[in-house]
């Protein structure tokens, strides 16, 4: 019974982060980029001004146009219920494990990429294609990278990689985790829509990747995509933090470790987000065909620390 | 003293020419009778080995252990002779030794001083790496000076500075030192082995100890091991699929060079691989390193038989006719003592008329406008010696009698036969029929015919004998004699080196 | 001494050596060749220092110290050189092209796990683990050599691979006697002079370092 509380709780607190992760990083880059910027919780204001809002179709979209939000957002919003985000093992880890966590994740930039087509506009099917160009090699990329980690730990659930790290803490610094530690950030920036592989602030359409896929919705719909996105970065930080830097983690279900739990996670949270802003100033948008090539070499990262981890069975 | 007077020479040789500018042609004459001193501290080497004896040098200082860092045995007094015999004559007959040679096919005069002098510096550094090679007992230092031959004789491919040379040598070094890392790998895999099982030791990389401890070694390193050497080392040698440099570079590079890398580096290369082969056996029995020899040898005449009907360029021809018999003394070196006895007397057969070819062709490229076999015609009539001289060398490298090649081919099928490889033997057979066919093909273009006028450079129209062709004759005159006879020491000298070669 | 430490240390320094050598497949420029080789000598320098003293073998810094000179030093100040006179040349369209060469070496990196199991089971130096990755970088060199098509970069991947030697040598044996570690240095340093010459030859007759137009010598 308490352990199902802890789930909603965990996803409903991923959900209200997540709108502040997003202001946050754009205010940490704002900040070092000398303006005064929007505040931290602009993002909420946001979203509810889209949620007020009318919403406005394309003719020419489907169902597919109407329904793909909701999807986007509940394949988001399931992942957080299965990533260790504030306590290990969780009651849940036996429905899904990493290989359901990526293809839920992929499920959403699915139907993503088919509802940037539905309506049938030119930079739909444009930013569909390259949607799907950049989830095509970051996929196997992150399967491969925490699979190297379950290598180490002996199974695939997330709960138990956490645990192997806690128990074992000599291996956090081994080569197979800090490889995939260095493949699974590339793969973040990709995934999320970050610099260098795409511009989230940008307004010209011939740059975008994320953004030219949505650009046909308004009101609900845009906010539960929007939603959906900054969740999805909260996801890959906190992967990113508690698979590598698990400590902090409650173990037990008392008050006092998810409080710690929780105020472990905005610092790691919050140290990811000004590191992902710092990058993001310093580095210029890669051009498109130049992608793969950064993408390639973070799946060698990945495989190198497949072999690395399976040479210490 | 004697290992002194055999690797000095050359050494000072280059430092004469090192220090004298601009290039003056006593700088070549002292080089040439330098070289003879080597020639002559091979021979004693040879005798004392003949004798049973095995002369080492070396030095202990209370850190560094070098105690037999240069030994002789017969195999290495064999090589040594190769190289100080091919290395003297090439040196006699080097450009800068008061011949004016013009070509127009080249240019004016063929050589301006600086070459020269670079020439005559590397060559004898060249000589003086190969001499070091086979009179080291640490691989290691084998492996240092066979590098250091590739970087010598890279210097001076490109003599003169043109597209293909240019591109040749790059080819050339590019291959070769890649090659020889992966030489380098397999050797730090040998001492790898040794190692594991006895601990570090500063003597741990000289053969001898390598062979003495050679049975307890780890069979699948030592396989390992074994096959990075013979990429790396055949490379060297020109075995194929290493082989793509050989063509270019033989055909580019000045025709000494050529002779000598033709005939000794070559000779050094494969006795680097004898003697890793040598350790192999002892480990993984013979059969292993036998199958993969018989492998790449037969690749090796496969490939060049079928280049040889194709070639145009009598000079790549005669690359290629290297890469045959590389494939067939392979060959040799697999089918046991006996075929190891014909592969070795190959070796010394080989060595003559090789540099014999590449002496001659000197020559003819001196007299004729192109390195095209088209382009040659009318040799017996134009340069009678030559074209005699010639005539013989091919039909002896084809393994026609009265050659030592004849003795040596029949003697390698006779230990193949008596093994039981009726197949590769008959393969071996038909490749060599191939090759037959195609060289007298050429050969025959070569000599007869009519040479067209502007083909040929008219300064000295008609070819007097001179004393460059008289010391063209004592490898005309050596292949004839062992090709008639065997004389004893050298029969004992091979007889020894076999018997190091099989030790069980 | 501390086993496990070395061990992990270990391996970490020859992954991290292993990276530097794949980025010659990722970058296009020549200055990110020059880079990449020199980070990657001097993580190798570090590798012996490390295994010398956790080794109890003083006769590696001797080696560490020729090796710093030499690849960190002195070869990639000729490198710059080089770089400045033909820097704008980049590597745009190799044999194989970027992202297919990055898929490549993760699989020679397998091959190298494959072939280098042999040399694991048969060691009990603590350092073993790391002999795979050096022989990785060994095939990661020879790739390079083989697929790139400026001269310059098939330099930088020949010289990749002489380090990735070293470091087998230095894994697997804790270095190879001194006096032939000493006369590979040479070597190296050697045929890195001629290679070098050769690139300027290159460069005043075909007008390019672009080792395609060499194809003149066919059959």
């Amino acid at each position: 019974m308490i352990g199902y509380l802890l789930e909603f709780s965990q996803a409903l607190l991923a959900l209200l982060l997540a709108p502040l992760l997003a202001g946050f990083v754009r205010w940490v880059k704002s900040r070092l980029q000398n303006r005064r910027g929007a505040p931290v919780w602009q993002p909420y204001f946001e979203l509810a001004k889209l949620f007020g809002k009318d919403v406005v179709m394309s003719n020419n979209a489907s169902w597919l146009f109407r329904v793909a939000p909701y999807i986007v957002f509940a394949s988001t919003l399931a992942v957080t219920f299965l990533i260790p985000l504030i306590a290990a093992p969780l009651p849940f880890d036996n429905i899904g494990d990493l290989l359901v966590v990526v293809y839920l994740l992929l499920l959403g930039t699915f139907f993503l990429a088919l509802a940037g087509l539905d309506p049938g506009t030119a930079f739909g099917g444009m930013g569909a294609s390259r949607e799907m160009t950049v989830a095509a090699i970051a996929e196997p990329t992150i399967a491969l990278s925490i699979f190297s980690l379950a290598l180490g730990a002996g199974s695939t659930n997330l709960g138990q990689i956490v645990i192997a790290t806690l128990t074992n803490p000599g291996v956090a610094l081994s080569p197979g985790h800090l490889l995939a530690f260095a493949a699974i950030f590339i793969v973040s920036l990709a995934e999320t829509g970050r610099l260098p592989v795409d511009n989230p602030s940008t307004h010209l359409e011939l740059t975008m990747i994320h953004e030219a896929m949505i650009l046909e919705y308004s009101g609900r719909y845009l906010a539960l995509i929007e939603w959906a996105s900054w969740l999805k970065l909260t996801i890959f930080f906190s992967l990113l933090a508690n698979l590598f830097v698990p400590w902090g983690l409650a173990l037990t279900l008392t008050p006092a470790a998810l409080a710690i739990a929780v105020a472990t996670l905005i610092l790691k949270l919050a140290i990811l987000g000004m590191v992902v802003a710092m990058i993001e100033t310093r580095i210029a948008k890669l051009r498109l065909f130049r992608v793969p090539e950064l993408l390639g070499m973070s799946f060698v990262l990945a495989l190198l620390a497949v072999t690395s981890s399976f040479l210490l069975k | 003293m004697t290992f002194f007077l055999l690797i000095f020479p050359p050494l000072l040789a280059a430092l004469i020419a090192t220090l004298v500018r601009p290039y003056r042609a006593f700088v070549g004459w002292i080089g040439a009778w330098l070289s003879l001193i080597s020639l002559g501290a091979s021979l004693v080497f040879v005798s004392q080995v003949v004798n049973g004896q095995i002369p080492t040098w070396g030095f202990k200082l209370e850190y560094l252990n070098l105690e037999d860092v240069l030994r002789a045995d017969s195999l290495s007094a064999l090589l040594m002779v190769c190289v100080t015999g091919v290395a003297s004559l090439a040196l006699f007959l080097s450009p800068g030794l008061g011949r004016q040679v013009t070509n127009p096919h080249w240019g004016e005069l063929a050589y301006g001083s600086n070459q020269l002098r670079r020439y005559h510096v590397f060559i004898n550094l060249f000589i003086a790496a190969m001499l070091m090679a086979v009179s080291a007992n640490n691989v290691g230092v084998m492996w240092i000076t066979i590098e250091a031959t590739t970087v010598f004789s890279a210097f001076i491919i490109p003599l003169k500075l043109n597209r293909a040379s240019i591109e040749a040598s790059w080819k050339y070094i590019l291959i070769c030192s890649v090659g020889i890392a992966l030489a380098f790998v397999g050797t730090v895999l040998g001492y790898f082995d040794f190692v594991t099982l006895s601990g570090r030791a500063e003597n741990a990389l000289n053969w001898t100890v390598l062979l003495a401890t050679a049975p307890t070694l780890h069979p699948e390193v030592m396989r390992l091991a074994f096959v990075f050497l013979l990429i790396g080392y055949g490379t060297k040698a020109g075995i194929a699929p290493m082989h793509t440099w050989k063509p270019d570079a033989y055909g580019e590079s000045p025709a000494p060079l050529t002779a000598l890398m033709a005939s000794s580096l070559f000779a050094v290369a494969m006795y680097a691989l004898l003697r890793w082969k040598a350790v192999a056996d002892a480990t993984l029995g013979a059969g292993y390193t036998d199958s993969l020899f018989i492998a790449l040898g037969l690749l090796s005449l496969t490939i060049a038989a079928f280049s040889v009907v194709l070639a145009t360029d009598y000079k790549r021809m005669f690359a290629y006719s290297s890469i045959e018999h590389t494939g067939l003394m392979c060959l040799g070196f697999a089918l046991g003592p006996l075929g190891t006895f014909a592969a070795l007397l190959h070796l010394v057969n080989h060595t003559a008329a090789k540099s014999l070819m590449f002496f001659l062709v000197d020559n003819i490229e001196h007299k004729y406008r192109s390195p095209l076999i088209e382009r040659t015609r009318g040799l017996l009539k134009t340069m009678p010696w030559t074209g005699a001289i010639f005539a013989f060398g091919l039909m002896t490298l084809i393994g026609l009698p009265p050659g030592g090649i004849f003795i040596t081919e029949f003697a390698l099928f006779r230990a193949g036969f008596a093994l039981h490889h009726p197949w590769l033997m008959g393969a071996a057979l038909a490749l060599l029929a191939v090759v037959f066919v195609s060289f007298i093909n050429h050969l025959n273009k070569m000599l007869y015919g009519v040479p067209a006028a502007d083909d040929i450079n008219m300064e000295r129209p008609v070819e007097k004998f001179s004393w460059r062709l008289a010391l063209l004759l004592i490898p005309v005159a050596l292949l004839v004699t062992l090709g008639l006879t065997l004389p004893a020491p050298l029969a004992t000298l091979i007889n020894q080196s076999v018997a190091i070669l099989s030790k069980p | 001494m501390n086993e496990p430490l070395f061990s992990q240390l270990s391996t970490l320094g020859s992954s991290v050596i292993l990276l530097f050598g794949i980025t010659l497949l990722w970058r296009k420029s020549l200055h990110a060749y020059t880079d990449a080789f020199q980070w990657q000598s001097a993580a190798l320098t570090v590798m012996f220092v490390i295994i010398g003293y956790f080794g109890n073998d003083p006769e590696l810094y001797v080696v560490a110290v020729f090796l710093f000179v030499l690849k960190v030093l002195i070869l990639p100040r000729y490198l710059e050189r080089m770089e400045k006179r033909f820097g704008d040349q980049r590597e745009s369209q190799p044999y194989v092209n970027i992202v297919t060469s990055l898929m490549l070496s993760g699989l020679l990196v397998l091959l190298a796990y494959v072939v280098a199991r042999p040399l694991v089971l048969v060691s009990d130096l603590p350092t073993r683990g790391g002999l795979p990755l050096a022989m990785g970088l060994i095939f990661v060199g020879l790739f390079v050599v083989i697929t790139r098509k400026k001269a310059l970069t098939q330099i930088v991947g020949f010289l990749v691979m002489e380090n990735g030697i070293a470091l087998l040598a230095a894994l697997g044996t804790f270095g190879i006697p001194l006096i032939v570690e000493l006369g590979v240095f040479l070597d190296v340093l050697m045929g890195f002079l001629v290679m070098q010459v050769f690139v300027y030859h290159i460069h005043s007759t075909f007008e390019s370092i672009d080792v395609d137009q060499m194809n003149e010598l066919k059959h």
